[in-house]
């Protein structure tokens, strides 16, 4: 059975070295779990330039489908529409433009939202701020948690996050 | 300073962002309850032209647009304040953006609300403001999407919501900062809950922060041309028409630039009275004035720049109805507000801002109020001025605001205080997250330094 061991520590260099050492204990990255109220700098914690987001290529997949959308629905109501046009294009671009740059901005901000509440799972509404130090997080803490066996491993988890919050 | 030192001296300034959220606090109450009574005065006002017609509003022909597109655009031109603002600090990564962010992005939101309230309020019949609405209906037409009106529903539904969404993505972790204080000192309470609410389970794992800084990055770069569009179209309400003094090539820039001064001066007068309402000095320092204070002089001097060119042009063109608005506004019956106008947007920043003690939180208050008084004028010179002299001659005509169209503005003024108090009393106004983010980096740098220091012989 697996249990989990958390400590507050007041500076990121300070989790920084816990880190090393559970490393050399053996723990790997999926054991631990680092929180913080405030962006870890990169120097400090080099695992951050692993993390990749999807962004970029959302928002631009969000922005082509807003485009192409809002053309369609400008270029569809406008020849549905019985308008006598005098020999003119019925669906206008530099009108339709306007509509179309909208229908980009309103649907790459649309699915970049949506990336960001799917790739920080969002929203989970009841599981964050239970947890034994999380108030800490309040103060500018930031937390370790580490999943370990009973026994052994827990007290050499422990024993590795106090010795680097001493 | 050591770090530690300074880590508590944060400690201690963030207690006062987070006291209004957490304390009863007597001056934001009684100023809520004020500018809600003032904010009353809106909805009586157009209830009450509601029941009795639009007929109770004092436009009437030629001046069909008077206060009310007046003031739709000057709350629009008032929202560029924020978004825009902190989004191109954003993009330049401009380290004293931290504490003005969210003010900023509030009055955007706020703004555009009630900005949005008045094409409403102007229909006369709000109820049918769906036939705008690009659904099929029992009518078999469909929005005139080549109207500069439609237009501007679709840019301005779009700046709404990259604004609301753009203002709520950077402030799910300081809710969780909150959450996480109200659950360990409050837990059953309805702030918690509140905070609970809002954070929507954020935990601060490498991953999350990754995404949200990538997202809010992306808006950022999203949000500007977008807020650009919203002012150009608003322009190109006027300048689609073959008016007067309307039908303008420069009027998409002109209107861009004066939203943003108008925009920057509300800024001023927001976090000057907040400065000093809230004692977050520390936060919205002078530093912080001083540098908003260049920008809203170059602005000053960019819009003095468009005005002179526009009324150039068309003194020089000589055409005879455009020099017919021309000279009523520069020497006629409007040339009271235009002079004022010109004193409030040029003569007073230039006089107070180009100075280091002119570009401090009471200086810069100061001729934000001014270039406030002075963009609404403007608004209503290019609405009125124009409308006044159509081309016809047995259109001219004058126009002056009934009391409803005076309570509906008062009111729009109310509505936007007291969104505002709202909002300070119940999220920070600096955001916290951004602002420990840079101590981080002083202390890195510190840090840097000082094994520099060390490594040199």
């Amino acid at each position: 059975m697996s249990k989990r061991t958390h400590a507050a520590f007041v500076s990121p260099y300070d989790v920084r070295e816990a880190l090393e050492r559970l490393e050399q204990d053996g723990f790997s990255t999926g054991d631990v779990e680092i929180r913080s109220s405030a962006p870890l700098d990169h120097d400090v914690f080099p695992e951050r330039h692993a993390v990749h987001s999807r962004m970029p290529w959302m928002a631009l997949t969000g922005a082509a489908l807003g485009g192409l959308g809002l053309f369609s629905l400008v270029a569809w109501s406008s020849s549905v529409y019985p308008l006598p046009t005098g020999g003119m294009p019925i669906v206008a671009i530099p009108t339709t433009g306007v509509i179309t740059f909208e229908g980009i901005a309103i649907g790459a901000i649309l699915c970049t939202v949506a990336t960001v509440l799917y790739e920080c799972g969002l929203p989970g509404l009841w599981s964050a701020g239970t947890g034994p130090l999380d108030h800490h997080l309040a103060d500018d803490h930031v937390l370790v948690s580490v999943t370990c066996d009973e026994g052994a491993s827990t007290e050499w988890a422990a024993k590795a996050l106090e010795t680097a919050r001493e | 300073m050591t770090v530690s030192a300074r880590a508590a001296t944060a400690r201690s300034h963030e207690e006062n962002l987070i006291k209004p959220l957490t304390a009863f606090r007597p001056k934001l109450f009684v100023g809520s309850l004020i500018s809600g009574g003032v904010m009353a005065l809106l909805f009586y006002s157009w209830g009450y032209q509601i029941f009795n017609d639009i007929g109770v509003a004092g436009i009437n022909r030629p001046v069909f647009w008077g206060f009310y597109i007046t003031n739709f655009v000057f709350w629009i031109g008032i929202s560029h304040a924020g978004t825009l603002i902190s989004a191109i600090l954003r993009v330049t990564q401009a380290e004293w953006r931290r504490p003005i962010t969210r003010c900023a992005e509030a009055i955007t939101t706020f703004a555009l609300m009630i900005g949005g309230l008045f094409p409403l309020i102007h229909l006369g019949r709000p109820w049918i403001f769906w036939y705008m609405v690009p659904i099929p209906t029992y009518r078999g037409i469909w929005p005139n999407f080549r109207s500069p009106l439609m237009w501007d529903i679709m840019a301005i539904t779009t700046y709404l919501t990259g604004s609301l969404l753009y203002l709520y993505l950077p402030l799910i972790p300081d809710m969780a900062i909150l959450r996480d204080r109200a659950l360990k000192e409050t837990p059953k309470t309805l702030r918690a809950f509140f905070f609970r609410i809002m954070a929507i389970g954020w935990r601060g794992t490498p991953q999350q922060w990754h995404s949200l800084e990538a997202g809010i990055k992306a808006m950022a770069v999203i949000i500007i041309p977008v807020a650009v569009s919203v002012h150009t179209i608003v322009s190109w309400d006027f300048a689609m028409a073959i008016q007067p003094m309307w039908h303008s090539t420069i009027f998409g820039p002109y209107f861009v630039v004066g939203a943003i001064y108008s925009g920057v001066a509300v800024l001023m007068v927001a976090m000057y009275l907040l400065r000093k309402g809230l004692g977050i000095g520390e936060y919205l320092s002078d530093k912080v004035f001083n540098n908003l204070g260049l920008l809203f002089l170059a602005f000053a001097l960019l819009w003095g720049y468009f005005t002179f060119a526009e009324h150039l042009t068309v003194w020089y063109g000589n055409e005879h109805i455009e020099r017919l608005v021309f000279n009523e506004r520069i020497f006629g019956k409007y040339s009271g507000f235009f002079w004022t106008m010109m004193v409030t947007n040029v003569l007073i920043p230039l006089a107070i801002l180009p100075f280091p003690k002119g570009r401090k939180p009471l200086g810069t208050a100061i001729v934000g109020l001014a270039v406030l008084v002075g963009m609404w004028i403007e608004r209503y010179l290019i609405v009125v001025g124009t409308l006044s002299y159509t081309r016809l001659d047995y259109t001219v005509g004058t126009y002056a605001p009934s009391w409803t169209e005076m309570g509906i503005f008062v009111g729009s003024i109310g509505m936007f205080l007291f969104l505002y108090f709202v909002f300070v009393q119940t999220t920070p106004i600096v955001s916290i997250w951004e602002v420990r983010e840079g101590h981080h980096l002083e202390v890195k740098a510190q840090r840097q330094a000082l094994a520099a220091s060390r490594e040199e012989p």
